[in-house]
């Protein structure tokens, strides 16, 4: 089964930097570390498309065979989550949802990360050690309270600004942050100041720009936080329609899809619907990882 | 300079605390006040639908005092989401899916309102539901919920893999537990299918509603699990309940291994522990019938009682357009509103004479009247403080020792009444 | 407090009084200012109310409920300790990190290293490990449950190798096969964190290892290793942070942390006893106790692996 679908992806075409006229022995070594890599993720990958497949079955088929099957496929898992959700406008209410934190975790994220790696000040390691706490600490703790606060503190119920507020700020973010501006050679930034320029200047025209994977691995990181984000949307907003589509998906889930002709093909409509547009994302982006240049480009 | 900061936020945090926890309490509301209201219902489609017929009924009476129904999960994230509206303060004024076994902590919360502050409310719960109401009064004495609906809970069980097992399939020997037992080895000893029951055998504190706490009330003749403070778990009716569902596990006809869908419906159990909701769903596929739930004696079904697996509705203390919410309430289980519900839902509104006051219901629909005649005897979970810790203290006592097999069940029963005790005993 | 900031301090012995009030670049003050703010706005106030309720007996009411809430000293702390089933919690969530976090590290810089060279379908490759990161617990957690229950595909292909009792209710495989199952669905993001760390080691580096006739294990020990070091530390901070708040998986796969209390995590017990059983008190010390064991572990993982 590996071999037959080795065949389906496209090779980038922006990869071509790969080094064919150094055939050297090692070839054979480099053929049996590409099946092994393919054997291996199509481990990772089973069970995504098994989900895949099983939400196309209109029975439940959990023998060996079923997951190969040859013939009664349908739509009508995901026909039947379209009549009972309204798609577009959840999509959109996940859209700003998603949008409003990757902001706030990118603006806050950049700004607190390159002051923890590259600027000494007091307070740093205060601060640091606040970072760690803020990621260590459950949810399950802050929840009610964090509840309390944002509904009755601040009066946000209802509304996008109250379920965005605790995903605007990501911690994990702050730290992939501080690491990649750690990697950088401070000589660089000493450089820029004794050139005089501002903080600011450097931090976007010189330290941004190197770390441009760690931009895009931020965003596509965080992206699933809010995305797949159940219970606090749910609690903010008591509206249907400003739930997002995790949440839509999720009330589906608990109680029209437990009577649906499937059940157990609902849910993986389900969550083939809510994961898609990330993996699209992903697709999207991913190969804005592999510029090898920026390596060079950090050593100047 | 590395400690002050943290301890400089904890002050600030502090302050912000006490400012917080002062702020928002609400002016003693009067009992009569009316106006517009905020009603939530649960989302599961058919509830939803007799909740926005019965709105649209009342608000086409009452311009003056609108109801605006929301949805709230049906599933069990509905008591983390009421517990924390009550906190917030932003509870709606009716919601129409409490949970007997979390109101004590919602009273304990002060997020209930008594509703025997309203006139002739008392009068109203007791003529409706009967004696039943009884056991929904709070240790106090008074109703902090309103009896609704209830889904009783009986033993479903498919005809054509009785058949295949070579057991009676129009009435199949499952009135004792030598019986139930016998004929659940046929099942699984033909390969009729691959377990001869399959109650969920997770730790959830839930999940003994569906297995032992049914059998538990029919072998006792109606006990709850705590009754005047005291833990029932560990009496000798307890223990025989809990070593059939023992031998059940020992000997594979009941898997210990959740399931990952609906394991009657799809034919990997013979039979299964059902509400009323049931009938709407299997009638399509599968050929079905129904039994009380199993005694070690077999008492005849009309003496078996069982769990009735109830949702109430309840008025929250956030509200302060009481009398109007009183009012929707007495409408929204006013006789013909009762109907509805039942033609809509299937499931049994808790009042008393079910099948003779909607006659005609029962007559066109005749698998309802099994569940009808056996909501006439339910018991309810206990209602008594740290509900929810107690019924999760039983659970895991119970995993532990029936499923598992870890220890001898007097043990751990044992172990689990005496903190039972100490839990119901608290406040 | 890092190393790197000690020395830098020490280096400039002659600071002005606005160097020594604030340290050598003020201006990181105003730029971590909107974090500290949002910190506080959003944060301190739950965080504090959780501590602060670790010390009393507390339970949540509605406003203007009439209760009391007595200051109890350590006593939430001590039935936390005195609990059997925290105990065996925390024990639980120590054997998931300890196969959880080096699998992880292991595999995600291995693959990372295998996924940055041109290869062909490499756009594949990726995605393929990407998916089980972005895709909802619940369906990825039906699709194990099926594959590891008693007559699933994993024992079918066992046959007489499959353990009995199964996976799911082997009370000493249940905890194993759950850090498993973690480290599958989190691979996707730390292999995105090394692949990042890895654009920025400068491919000279390897040149020089090559000219010096170092073999691919060698240049692989000597120049990425030691080059993606802050990613390690990262990768393996934020692993045992995910891992110490582990939750869903519990919940979902082991059906509330069974079988029979095998695969309990603190954070799960946390949730049915603060949420669910109405008693944050007795939560809120679970948590505080988890908290400042992470931290510690985090800061003992730092010092270890950023040390140069």
């Amino acid at each position: 089964m590996s071999t037959s679908t080795l065949g389906t992806p496209t090779p980038t075409p922006g990869v071509a930097c790969a080094p064919a006229a150094r055939r050297r022995p090692g070839t054979l070594r480099r053929m049996l570390r590409t099946t092994a890599l393919v054997a291996f993720a199509l481990a990772f990958l089973f069970p995504f498309y098994y989900m895949f497949i099983g939400s196309l079955q209109a029975e439940p088929d959990t023998s060996p065979a079923g997951a190969f099957p040859t013939g009664g496929l349908t739509l009508d898992n995901y026909r039947e989550i379209n009549t009972e959700i309204n798609l577009l406008r959840s999509l959109l209410n996940s859209g700003i949802f998603t949008g409003g934190a990757i902001l706030g975790t990118v603006v806050f994220g950049v700004l607190a990360g390159y002051a923890l790696a590259q600027l000494s000040f007091r307070g740093r390691g205060a601060l640091f050690g606040l970072v760690l706490l803020v990621q260590v600490v459950p949810f399950q703790l802050l929840l009610i309270p964090l509840y309390v606060l944002i509904v009755r503190g601040y009066g946000l119920a209802d509304s996008y600004l109250g379920m965005i507020l605790p995903f605007a700020i990501n911690t994990t973010a702050v730290f992939v942050f501080r690491q990649f501006f750690l990697q950088l050679p401070a000589d660089l930034f000493a450089a820029a100041r004794v050139d005089g320029a501002s903080e600011l200047r450097i931090l976007w025209s010189v330290a941004l720009p190197l770390v441009r994977p760690a931009l895009l691995t931020v965003v596509l990181l965080t992206f699933i936080g809010p995305w797949n984000e159940f219970l606090w949307p749910f609690l903010i907003t008591k509206q249907t329609d400003m739930q997002p589509l995790a949440v839509s998906l999720a009330n589906y889930l608990s109680n029209v899809a437990a009577r649906a002709a499937n059940p157990y093909g609902a849910i993986l409509a389900g969550a083939c619907v809510l994961a898609a547009p990330a993996v699209a994302l992903f697709i999207a982006f991913q190969k804005h990882f592999t510029s090898t240049n920026i390596g060079s480009g950090v050593k100047g | 300079m590395k400690r002050t900061v943290p301890a400089a936020l904890l002050v600030l945090s502090l302050g912000l605390t006490s400012a917080c926890s002062d702020g928002g309490s609400d002016a003693e509301a009067d009992s009569s006040a009316k106006g517009p209201i905020t009603i939530w219902l649960s989302n599961n489609k058919e509830e939803l639908a007799w909740g926005t017929a019965m709105v649209e009924a009342w608000n086409s009476q009452h311009a003056d005092q609108k109801v605006t129904a929301q949805e709230i999960p049906a599933g069990k994230s509905s008591e983390e989401v009421i517990g924390a509206a009550i906190t917030a303060g932003n509870a709606p004024c009716l919601i129409f899916n409490t949970a007997p076994a979390a109101v004590p902590q919602f009273q304990k919360q002060g997020g209930l309102v008594a509703l025997d502050d309203f006139e002739g409310a008392k009068g109203y719960i007791d003529q409706r539901t009967g004696s039943a109401a009884e056991q929904y009064k709070s240790p106090d004495g008074k109703y902090y919920q309103m009896p609704w609906k209830a889904n009783p809970v009986m033993i479903v069980y498919n005809k054509a893999i009785m058949q295949k097992a070579g057991v009676d399939s129009e009435n199949p020997p499952l009135g004792t537990y030598a019986e139930f037992l016998d004929t659940s080895r046929k099942i699984k000893s033909s390969g009729a299918a691959q377990a001869a029951i399959y109650p969920s055998p997770t730790s959830q504190f839930f999940q003994s509603w569906f297995d032992f706490y049914p059998l538990f009330i029919a072998e006792t003749g109606g006990k709850q699990l705590v009754e005047d403070g005291k833990a029932q778990l560990n009496s000798a009716e307890g223990q025989r309940v809990a070593e059939f569902w023992k031998t059940l596990y020992a000997e594979g006809l009941a898997p210990k291994e959740q399931y990952n869908g609906d394991s009657f419906g799809e034919g990997k159990a013979a039979m299964a522990i059902v509400g009323p909701w049931a009938i709407a769903v299997y009638s399509d596929t599968i050929k079905w019938g129904l039994k009380p739930v199993p005694t070690s004696a077999g008492k005849p079904a009309a003496e078996t009682k069982t769990f009735s697996d109830a949702k109430n509705a309840a008025m929250y203390s956030s509200c302060q357009r009481r009398g109007t919410a009183w009012e929707v309430l007495k409408f929204a289980t006013s006789q013909e509103q009762d109907g509805a519900l039942l033609k809509a839902t299937g499931q049994m509104p808790l009042r008393t004479d079910l099948t003779a006051t909607y006659a005609d219901f029962f007559t066109q629909k005749p698998a309802y009247r099994d569940f009808a005649d056996q909501a006439g005897r339910t018991v309810e979970v206990p209602n008594v403080p740290n509900s929810i810790t107690i019924w999760q203290t039983f659970r895991d006592a119970y995993s532990e020792s029936v499923i598992f097999g870890k220890r001898p069940v007097a043990d751990a029963f044992g172990d689990a009444a005496q903190k039972v005790d100490g839990l119901a005993g608290q406040r | 407090m890092s190393v790197r900031l000690t020395r830098g301090t020490h280096q400039h012995p002659g600071r002005r009084p606005v160097t020594a009030l604030l340290g050598r670049h003020p201006v990181g003050l105003a730029l971590i200012a909107p974090y500290a703010a949002f910190i506080v706005l959003v944060f301190a106030y739950p965080l504090g109310f959780a501590v602060w309720i670790s010390f009393h007996d507390y339970f949540f009411a509605a406003p203007g409920a009439q209760v009391d809430r007595p200051f109890v000293g350590l006593e939430n702390y001590r039935a936390v300790i005195g609990d059997p089933g925290v105990r065996q919690a925390f024990g639980n969530i120590l054997v998931f990190l300890l196969i959880n976090v080096p699998l992880t590290a292991v595999l995600a810089l291995t693959l990372a290293v295998a996924l940055n060279r041109s290869i062909r379908g490499r756009t594949f490759l990726r995605v393929a490990y990407y998916v089980p990161y972005v895709t909802a617990s619940v369906a990825v957690v039906g699709v194990w449950l099926f594959l590891f229950s008693s007559d699933g595909l994993v024992n079918r292909v066992l046959g007489p190798l499959a353990p009995d009792p199964s996976w799911l209710v082997n009370e000493t495989l249940a905890m194993p096969l759950i850090a498993v199952f973690v480290a599958w669905k989190q691979l996707g993001f730390f292999i995105l964190l090394y692949l990042a760390a890895l654009q920025t080691v400068p491919k000279e580096l390897y040149e020089s290892a090559a000219v010096d006739g170092a073999t691919a294990w060698q240049r692989f020990r000597s120049v990425t290793v030691p080059a993606v070091r802050p990613a390690t530390t990262l990768v393996v901070i934020l692993a045992t942070i995910t891992g110490a708040n582990l939750f869903t998986e519990p919940y979902l796969l082991t059906g509330g942390g069974g079988p029979n209390g095998a695969s309990t995590s603190p954070v799960l017990l946390m949730y049915q006893r603060g949420i669910e059983q109405g008693a944050p008190d007795v939560a809120a010390a679970i948590g505080v106790l988890l908290v400042v064991g992470v931290v510690t572990v985090s800061m003992i993982n730092r010092r270890l692996l950023e040390r140069p």
